[in-house]
C-alpha cells in the first residue's frame, strides 16, 4: 500500500507546491490601499448621468464618444451590488442614486458639499439628475390627473419622502381632482420605479377606481413605447433627446435625484473634489494615500 | 378492440408532438442565434470580433477576446478546483462511505444542486470574496473567486455521474483485484476508477458545460471588467456576463453583437457536448 501511494503523494506533492507558488507570485502585486473603484454597466442611467457630470464621458470633434472609465474599474449591474461592495470593502469607492442611501456606506461630500436632499435642490450639490415622466398627448383624462396629483403638493411630498428631492413644476397647491375610473401604463427606467410605485399607492388610495399597471425596463424603452402610443407614460432618468422630442413626446420633471459618491465607513476621506473623482474614476489616482494627504492639507 | 388502436394511435401522435417540441425549440433558437448573430460578425469583421482586445460599444467596437478568455480561464480554474473534490468525493461515496453517512451525504450532494445560482452568487459576494481580499488584497473578485465558487457549483453533476458510473462497474472487478490480493484502496483505484473512467468523463465535461454557461453567479464576484486578464486576482468578464449586463440598454448593432456573442458561446456549448457524446459513444 505504501508503494501505492507513494505514486500519488509525489503527484499531490508537487501539485501543492506548484499551487503555493502560484498564491506567492500573485500574492506580492498586493499594494495595501489601491482604490477599487466600483462602476455601473454600460448603458445603465445612473452610469450616464454620473459620467456625464463628472465629465468622465466627452463627445470629440469626429462624433464619437469618449469613454475614459478605468479600464480596471469593477463592472455592477445593480445598486444592490454597489453598496454590498462598498460596505465590506474598505478600500471601495461608488456611486449610487441619493435615494438608496443607508447607513452602511458612507456618502462623500463633493467640493465640500454635503449630498443632502436640500443642497441638491438650492443647487449647490452638482451631482444630480432630472428623473422624468413623458407623454405623448395630454387627452386622456387619467393621465391627465395623475400627473397634476404627482405635481400637488401631496404627490411632492410622496418624493420627498423617499429621499429624492422635490421638482421645480410641482405647485403649492394641494391635489383636488377625482376620476371615477380608468386604466394607464406607466413604462420605463428602473431608477425611477420605486418613486413611480410610491405614488400610484398614494394616487389609488385616493382614486380607488383607477389601475396603473407599471413596468419596469428602462429609459430608452420607456420613451419609445410612449412614442408608438403603447403606454401612456413613459418615465426616463435622463434627459430627452432631440430625437425623441422629435416624436412628439413633452418630458415633465417630477423629481430630481442627486447621486451619491460612496466609500466604506471606515474610510478615513470626508471630502473630494470634482477633479478627485473624475481622476480615480479615469484611473490616474490609484491609491488612497494620494487622497487623503490631499485633503487634510 | 378497435377502441384500443384508436387509443394507441392518438397516444403515438401525442408522443410524436412532445418530442417535436423540444426539438423545434433547439432548432429555433440555433435559427435565431445565427441569424440575428452571423450578420453582426460579418458586418465588424470575423477576426475583429474573435480577436479584438478593446470591447467599446459607445464607439462601436466590438472585440470579444477578453470575454473569450474570461470565459476559458474561470472554467478551467473551476475544473482545476472542481474535479479533483469531485471525483473523490465520488469515489468516497460510491466504495467507502458508511451507510449512515451516505444517508446524509446523498441528499447533500442533491441540494447543493438544486440551489439557484443567484443564492450561489450571493454566498461568493457575502462570503468568498472578503476571504479572498483578505488573504491576496485587491477588490476580492476576478479569476480566483469565480473559479472556486464555479468549482464548487459544477460538484453535483461532477459526483452524482461519477458515483452512478462507479457503481456501473461489476462487482466482480473488484472482487477479482481483491482476490488477487490488492488492498481495498488499490481495487479501488486501480481497477474501479480505470473501468469507470469514461462515465467520470462524462461527469467533468457536463460539469464544464455547466461552468461555461453560468451567469447570475459569476456576475457577481467575476468584476466584469471588459479588459484581458493579467493575472489570476484579475477581475474578468465572461461571455454570459457580457450578455446579460448590456442586453438591457443595447439597441442596433450593439445588441446584434452581443447575440453574436451568444453565438459564440452557442458553439462552444456545442464542442462540449460533442465531446460528451464521443466519450458516451466510446463507452458503449
Amino acid at each position: 500500500m505504501t508503494y501505492v501511494n507513494g505514486g500519488i503523494m509525489k503527484q499531490l506533492r508537487i501539485f501543492a507546491i506548484l499551487l503555493l507558488v502560484t498564491v506567492l507570485v500573485t500574492g506580492c502585486g498586493y499594494s495595501g490601499d489601491m482604490i477599487d473603484v466600483v462602476s455601473r454597466e454600460d448603458g445603465s442611467g445612473t452610469r450616464g448621468a454620473f459620467s456625464e457630470i463628472f465629465k468622465i464621458t466627452q463627445k470629440q470633434d469626429d462624433g464619437t464618444v469618449l469613454d475614459s472609465t478605468y479600464d480596471n474599474a469593477e463592472v455592477t449591474n445593480s445598486t444592490a451590488v454597489v453598496m454590498l461592495t462598498v460596505s465590506e470593502d474598505k478600500n471601495a469607492i461608488g456611486y449610487i442614486s441619493m435615494g438608496s442611501l443607508n447607513d452602511s456606506v458612507k456618502a462623500v461630500d463633493i467640493n465640500g458639499v454635503a449630498p443632502t436632499a436640500e443642497n441638491v435642490k438650492n443647487g449647490t450639490y452638482e451631482v444630480s439628475r432630472p428623473f422624468l415622466i413623458a407623454v405623448r398627448d395630454r387627452e386622456n383624462a387619467v393621465v391627465e390627473d395623475f400627473i397634476s396629483y404627482i405635481l400637488s403638493s401631496d404627490g411632492q411630498q410622496v418624493v420627498e419622502a423617499l429621499g429624492y428631492v422635490s421638482s421645480e413644476d410641482g405647485s403649492e397647491a394641494r391635489y383636488t381632482g377625482y376620476v371615477k375610473s380608468g386604466r394607464i401604463t406607466v413604462a420605463g427606467s428602473s431608477s425611477v420605479t420605486p418613486v413611480m410605485e410610491a405614488l400610484k399607492e398614494a394616487y389609488i388610495k385616493r382614486n380607488p377606481g383607477v389601475e396603473i399597471e407599471i413596468q419596469q425596463s428602462d429609459s430608452t424603452t420607456g420613451l419609445t413605447t410612449v412614442a408608438e402610443g403603447i403606454s401612456d407614460i413613459g418615465m426616463s432618468s435622463r434627459e430627452l433627446k432631440t430625437s425623441e422630442t422629435d416624436k412628439g413626446i413633452i418630458p415633465i420633471t417630477i423629481a430630481y435625484d442627486g447621486l451619491a459618491i460612496i466609500v466604506n465607513p471606515e474610510n478615513p476621506v470626508d471630502n473630494l473634489t470634482k477633479e478627485q473623482v473624475y481622476d480615480i474614476f479615469t484611473g490616474k489616482i490609484t491609491g488612497w494615500n494620494e487622497i487623503s494627504t490631499d485633503t487634510t492639507e | 378492440m378497435e377502441n384500443n388502436q384508436v387509443k394507441e394511435r392518438g397516444m403515438k401522435i401525442l408522443f410524436l408532438i412532445a418530442a417535436c417540441a423540444s426539438i423545434l425549440a433547439v432548432v429555433l433558437i440555433c435559427l435565431f442565434l445565427f441569424a440575428n448573430g452571423l450578420p453582426a460578425i460579418f458586418e465588424i469583421g470575423p477576426g475583429k470580433f474573435l480577436l479584438g482586445t478593446k470591447w467599446d460599444p459607445t464607439n462601436n467596437v466590438y472585440g470579444i477576446l477578453p470575454m473569450i478568455v474570461g470565459s476559458l480561464y474561470v472554467t478551467a480554474g473551476a475544473i482545476i478546483v472542481g474535479v479533483p473534490i469531485g471525483v473523490l468525493t465520488a469515489v468516497f461515496m460510491a466504495e467507502f462511505c458508511p451507510p449512515k453517512l451516505y444517508k446524509i451525504m446523498k441528499p447533500a450532494v442533491e441540494l447543493l444542486a438544486g440551489i439557484p445560482s443567484i443564492v450561489y452568487g450571493f454566498f461568493g459576494l457575502v462570503a468568498l470574496v472578503p476571504i479572498i481580499r483578505n488573504l491576496f488584497g485587491g477588490s476580492g473578485k476576478g479569476i480566483l473567486t469565480a473559479s472556486i465558487l464555479l468549482g464548487i457549483m459544477i460538484l453535483p453533476t461532477i459526483i452524482s455521474i461519477s458515483e452512478s458510473a462507479l457503481r456501473a462497474v461489476p462487482r466482480s472487478y473488484y472482487e477479482g483485484a481483491v482476490g488477487l490480493g490488492a488492498t481495498k484502496e488499490r481495487a479501488v483505484f486501480f481497477t474501479m476508477v480505470p473501468a469507470a473512467k469514461s462515465g467520470i468523463f462524462a461527469g467533468i465535461v457536463l460539469g464544464i458545460g455547466r461552468a461555461i454557461g453560468e451567469t447570475m453567479a459569476v456576475i457577481m464576484v467575476a468584476g466584469n471588467t471588459a479588459v484581458m486578464p493579467t493575472s489570476i486576482l484579475s477581475m474578468v468578464r465572461t461571455m454570459t456576463a457580457n450578455i446579460v449586463l448590456e442586453m438591457g440598454y443595447a439597441t442596433d448593432l450593439h445588441r446584434e453583437a452581443l447575440i453574436a456573442t451568444g453565438v459564440v458561446l452557442f458553439i462552444f456549448i456545442l464542442i462540449i457536448n460533442l465531446c460528451f457524446a464521443l466519450i458516451k459513444k466510446k463507452e458503449a
